[in-house]
């Protein structure tokens, strides 16, 4: 425990610069786990009930009608 | 009267002399009293009495960390502080970047922003009018002999001069906005003295290039952007 807590320090607190970059990259990290993740819970609530969802109905209609564009 | 006035004098200086001393030494008392000594002349019972010095600094060597090195306590600090900074930027980012796609364009106009033509229904020599962005735009399948006489017109006395390779990107088509450069008609094709097209408006004559080359207008045809994503399909914009 002692020598990871010594090694977190002398890697990233010791230095402003580290310090820095490795708040920006965590910035960043954390938006992409929070985008990913609410999106995930938004498809999760409203399963079924999206365009995505239901897509492959009517796809396949459009191709059993004729050459349609999508 | 004047036996009274003497008395009276001797009186008031005696009292002076009385009540002199009687100051100094009040005076001295209140300069030098300590705390020690207030509770005998005031009916307020100081918590401070019977101490020397009313400062008295605690020991916090109980909640002191026993470490030297800067981890433990120090480290969350740390921590904290790089946690909130990195909330605070992607707060901050968010809202920067919410503002900036607030001014870009919005999907519906994007989605009119860009036509494609099937190049194939277009036979050779014919002219096609389409709309784009709310202005037309000619589409001309130049025959042959068209493209030579565009290319060999001597372009570099022409007012606005310009190059027919400098127009199109494929030779055999010309495609360029049907507004007339002058005060913006929209030109009439395969008309005029030049074989091109001619603007009723106020007579201004374009080359089979859509070149100005003869009344008002000051500039050529002008030419959108476009591409030729696979052949037989352009796309306008």
């Amino acid at each position: 425990m002692s020598s990871f807590t010594s090694f977190l320090y002398n890697s990233i607190f010791r230095r402003n610069t580290t310090m820095l970059a490795t708040v920006f990259a965590g910035a960043f990290a954390m938006q992409l786990a929070f985008d990913t993740g609410s999106d995930r819970v938004w498809d999760s609530i409203n399963r079924g009930r999206q365009w995505k969802d239901i897509k492959y109905k009517y796809i396949q209609k459009a191709e059993d009608d004729g050459d349609d564009d999508e | 009267m004047p036996a009274l006035a003497n008395t009276t004098r001797a009186i008031a200086r005696s009292w002076t002399q009385h009540s002199l001393p009687v100051a100094r030494a009040s005076c001295g008392t209140m300069q030098s009293r300590s705390i020690s000594e207030v509770h005998t002349t005031s009916s307020f019972d100081s918590p401070f009495k019977g101490q020397g010095s009313s400062t008295k600094i605690p020991n916090f060597g109980a909640y002191k960390s026993n470490k030297k090195s800067e981890d433990g306590p120090k480290l969350l600090q740390y921590f904290m502080v790089g946690t909130m900074g990195a909330l605070t930027s992607l707060g901050a980012k968010a809202t920067v970047q919410d503002f900036l796609v607030n001014m870009s364009a919005s999907a519906d106009v994007l989605a009119q922003a860009k036509v494609e033509i099937d190049l194939a229904a277009i036979p050779e020599g014919k002219n096609v009018i389409i709309k784009w962005r709310g202005k037309p735009v000619f589409i001309r399948h130049r025959t042959e002999s068209e493209i030579k006489e565009a290319e060999d017109t001597k372009w570099e006395a022409l007012r606005d001069p310009q190059s027919d390779a400098d127009r199109v990107k494929k030779p055999e088509w010309l495609i360029m906005l049907g507004v007339c450069t002058h005060l913006g008609c929209v030109p009439i094709g395969e008309a005029g003295d030049f074989g091109g097209w001619f603007c009723p408006c106020h007579g201004s004559h374009y080359d089979i290039s859509g070149r100005i080359r003869k009344g008002p207008a000051p500039l050529n045809l002008e030419v959108p952007e476009y591409d030729f994503p696979e052949d037989g399909k352009v796309v306008i914009g």
